[in-house]
């Protein structure tokens, strides 16, 4: 997937190298986490021009807002997913975009997205999508809904008829299962 | 270590890393990971999952997105260090040219008042002229009238005496008739005896015109001999209708010569033009 060269950075180096405004910094970022950060927006984000200049956005964001982030409260790509799912949110939730999109349906943007556009499968995970998808769907859905819909945990648990608690614990299981697969 | 245990199972951490919580409780979950460093693994366990689960459905950004995104941010990182950004060159070049397309409109609007000011210049200077030469001609034409007036002013004046002249019985008219030389000249003289005056009627005078070189001269006799009263001259067009000569208190006769300009002492018998003796 990738014949031009990659910068790939340590957690560590990648940090230091943001908040000190070392233009490899940004590059490194972008080889690594772009895609990742576009799956996530483009789940929220139906329209692919406007999720890439989300994306776009985001990496604006994520070079000026460098000093905010504190590596002891989390990793940095937690921050960054969190940046651009905030903001995937705030343009949905945006008078302009809902009047343009007042057909669309929420609900099957994963299936959606995935069914339209190519998904860059990473050497990493490669060979897991079985497993991914034979995630138990109740337990996936919730953790979809707030990863990838925008939903947050209440929303979720208003939408699916819920209580809170069950919602929590389904999102907990869900995350229990990714790890047994990822780790 | 129970508690860290019991914290975990509440699946708090999940939404901490899931950004779901509001500040107060993400200061909780950090002061309780800053405790309990199995709290700190577990938040990065899971970080560490969703990392892979975000990577697993990574979309790749179209391939001009990069060049985009380093545009925008490198260029405000080199405003930082560096003084000069480019942005701002097309826009005071935007803002140049069109403040030489405004100059060169001025220019061209100034060059063609230029012209129409030339233009209007010469049509003034013209009428100007024409003005100038039609108060000249309306000056000369005033200074003739003017003149014109004088002259009928005074001519009047003559006229109106010779009338008064020939009602006074105090004056008297002496009419001189032509000699053998010049048969058909004549000429009138109002004499007032007491008051010695001598005055030439222009009006009735008919003598060959004299050239100028020569003047007639009047000529008083006075017990026999001629005495001078002065030199005039016989215009078409006489200056003054009226001429106040010498003056004479005793004269039996008058006469007229034609001398050489300025007059004789004694008269020139063989030119005499007219004469006539005084009729009481």
């Amino acid at each position: 997937m990738a014949p031009t060269k990659k910068i790939s950075l340590t957690e560590e180096d990648l940090v230091r190298a943001l908040k000190g405004k070392e233009t490899i910094a940004i590059q490194a970022l972008y080889d690594m986490y772009s895609g990742a950060l576009l799956g996530v927006i483009s789940r929220i984000i139906q329209q692919p021009e406007v999720a890439e200049d989300l994306l776009q956005e985001t990496f604006i964001k994520i070079w000026n807002s460098a000093d905010s982030y504190d590596s002891t409260k989390g990793r940095l790509f937690t921050w960054m997913i969190n940046l651009a799912r905030n903001l995937s949110i705030d343009k949905i939730r945006s008078k302009d975009f809902r009047n343009s999109n007042k057909n669309q349906d929420i609900e099957n943007n994963v299936d959606f997205i995935d069914s339209q556009r190519k998904i860059t499968f990473n050497a990493d995970t490669l060979g897991l999508r079985d497993m991914v998808t034979a995630l138990k769907p109740e337990f996936n859905d919730v953790l979809n809904m707030v990863y990838f819909k925008g939903y947050t945990h209440v929303e979720a648990a208003e939408e699916l008829n819920l209580p809170l608690g069950t919602v929590k614990t389904r999102i907990r299981m869900a995350i229990m299962e990714l790890r047994k697969h990822f780790n | 270590m129970e508690e860290a245990k019991a914290y975990i199972e509440t699946g708090i951490l999940e939404l901490y890393v899931l950004g779901q919580l509001t500040v107060i409780e993400q200061q909780e979950v950090e002061e309780m990971a800053a405790e309990y460093p199995i709290i700190r693994e577990e938040i990065t366990a899971i970080e560490i999952a969703m990392e892979k689960y975000a990577v697993f459905h990574a979309i790749t950004p179209t391939s001009g997105l990069e060049k985009k995104i380093f545009e925008k941010i490198i260029p405000s990182n080199i405003n930082h260090s560096t003084e000069n950004s480019p942005k701002i060159v097309p826009l005071h070049s935007d803002h140049s040219a069109s403040t030489i397309r405004t100059l060169r409109f001025a220019l061209v609007a100034c060059a063609g008042l230029l012209i129409l000011s030339f233009v209007a210049l010469y049509a003034m200077n013209d009428k100007l002229g024409l003005a100038n030469e039609q108060i000249v001609s309306l000056t000369n034409d005033k200074e003739k009238f003017a003149s014109n007036a004088t002259y009928m002013k005074d001519a009047n004046k003559d006229l109106q005496e010779i009338a008064a002249i020939t009602d006074d019985p105090t004056w008297t008219v002496v009419k001189l008739g032509g000699t053998t030389i010049a048969p058909k000249a004549k000429l009138r003289v109002f004499w007032h005896k007491s008051g010695q005056h001598v005055m030439v009627d222009n009006t009735r005078m008919s003598l060959p015109e004299n050239d100028s070189k020569h003047q007639y001269q009047l000529w008083a006799i006075v017990k026999g001999k001629p005495v001078d009263l002065g030199v005039f001259d016989a215009d078409t067009q006489p200056a003054k209708l009226l001429l106040a000569m010498k003056e004479v208190g005793d004269a039996q006769a008058f006469a007229v010569t034609l001398e050489k300009r300025g007059g004789s002492a004694t008269p020139t018998m063989e030119k005499m033009i007219v004469q006539g003796a005084v009729s009481i």
